[in-house]
């Protein structure tokens, strides 16, 4: 059964805790050439959109629902929104909770909008992400 | 450039930047994204794609180096979003592709100020309603 409208409001269980770590960061921030983030401070502050490894790790939970029949390569990453309450840093211990907010189909295209919570030790949420998916269903699960 | 002193109409860049597949392969692994559409051709051609194009995230994240490199710290930042327009190829070769990022304040209140982000790679404008918003 492919996923549908009422799929929204579906979340998963929270992703395991990700320790945050200065040499994650550093290699983080020489990949998106960020000069100002990075592990000069103490402790260290992640490049923002770091923020996406954890959202990622929450992202497994979807596509692996059996319900939702969704494939990653079947899938194009339409837009990305991120909001921080402040700098991810090292030594946070992060997970991330994936909530599936909208799902509208129209023919073989189903447009998904997904929320993830990213929240450290003690349940302080750090960053909140939504993304849109465009994702192509099979023919044999046509609309 | 002080957030305390942005004002709209401000701008940056534009500032080119080569994207070559180390770069994507630098990025795969920071960020664990090992998608092959970003490594293989073959597999990239396969769902469709002329070749290899870069991570969308590099590309959003490579935008936002720019920023809070003009600024001088990322640590302001509150709140990004892009949307993924076109692709940016990146072929198995030494020149690269270039990506050219520039942008401007677009508004500006007491506590926060909204970056507008532009990135074009050739013709094409790889990222759309781009906006960055940081804290004063």
């Amino acid at each position: 059964m492919p996923i549908t409208a009422e799929h929204a409001g579906r979340s998963y269980p929270a992703t395991q805790p990700y320790r945050v770590s200065r040499e994650a960061i550093a290699e983080f921030a020489h990949a998106v050439g960020d000069t100002t983030a990075g592990p000069d401070q103490d402790p260290a502050i992640a490049s923002p959109t770091f923020a996406m490894v954890l959202a990622a790790r929450a992202w497994e939970a979807l596509f692996g629902d059996p319900e939702l029949d969704l494939a990653l390569v079947r899938t194009v990453h339409a837009d990305q929104r991120f909001d921080w309450r402040r700098p991810i840093r090292e030594g946070d211990e992060l997970t991330a909770t994936l909530r599936i907010d909208k799902v509208r189909t129209r023919g073989l295209t189903d447009m998904v909008t997904i929320g993830v919570q990213i929240d450290a030790q003690g349940g302080e949420t750090v960053v909140t992400a939504s993304s849109t998916l465009l994702h192509t269903r099979t023919e044999q699960d046509p609309a | 450039m002080s957030t305390r002193a942005l004002q709209p109409g401000d701008q940056f860049g534009p500032t080119t930047v080569t994207v070559t597949r180390e770069t994507l392969i630098e990025y795969a692994a920071a960020s664990g994204d090992h998608n092959p559409i970003h490594w293989s051709d073959r597999q990239a051609r396969a769902l469709g794609l002329d070749g290899v194009i870069a991570h969308g995230m590099w590309t959003m994240g490579r935008a936002l180096s720019v920023v809070t490199d003009w600024l001088g710290d990322s640590s302001v930042v509150s709140g990004y979003f892009v949307r993924f327009t076109k692709p940016v190829p990146v072929p198995d070769d030494d020149r690269g592709t270039e990506v050219v990022f520039s942008g401007v304040v677009s508004a500006a209140d007491d506590d926060l100020v909204t970056i507008t982000v532009n990135a074009t790679c050739g013709d094409d404008k790889v990222l759309g309603a781009a906006k960055v918003e940081v804290r004063r």
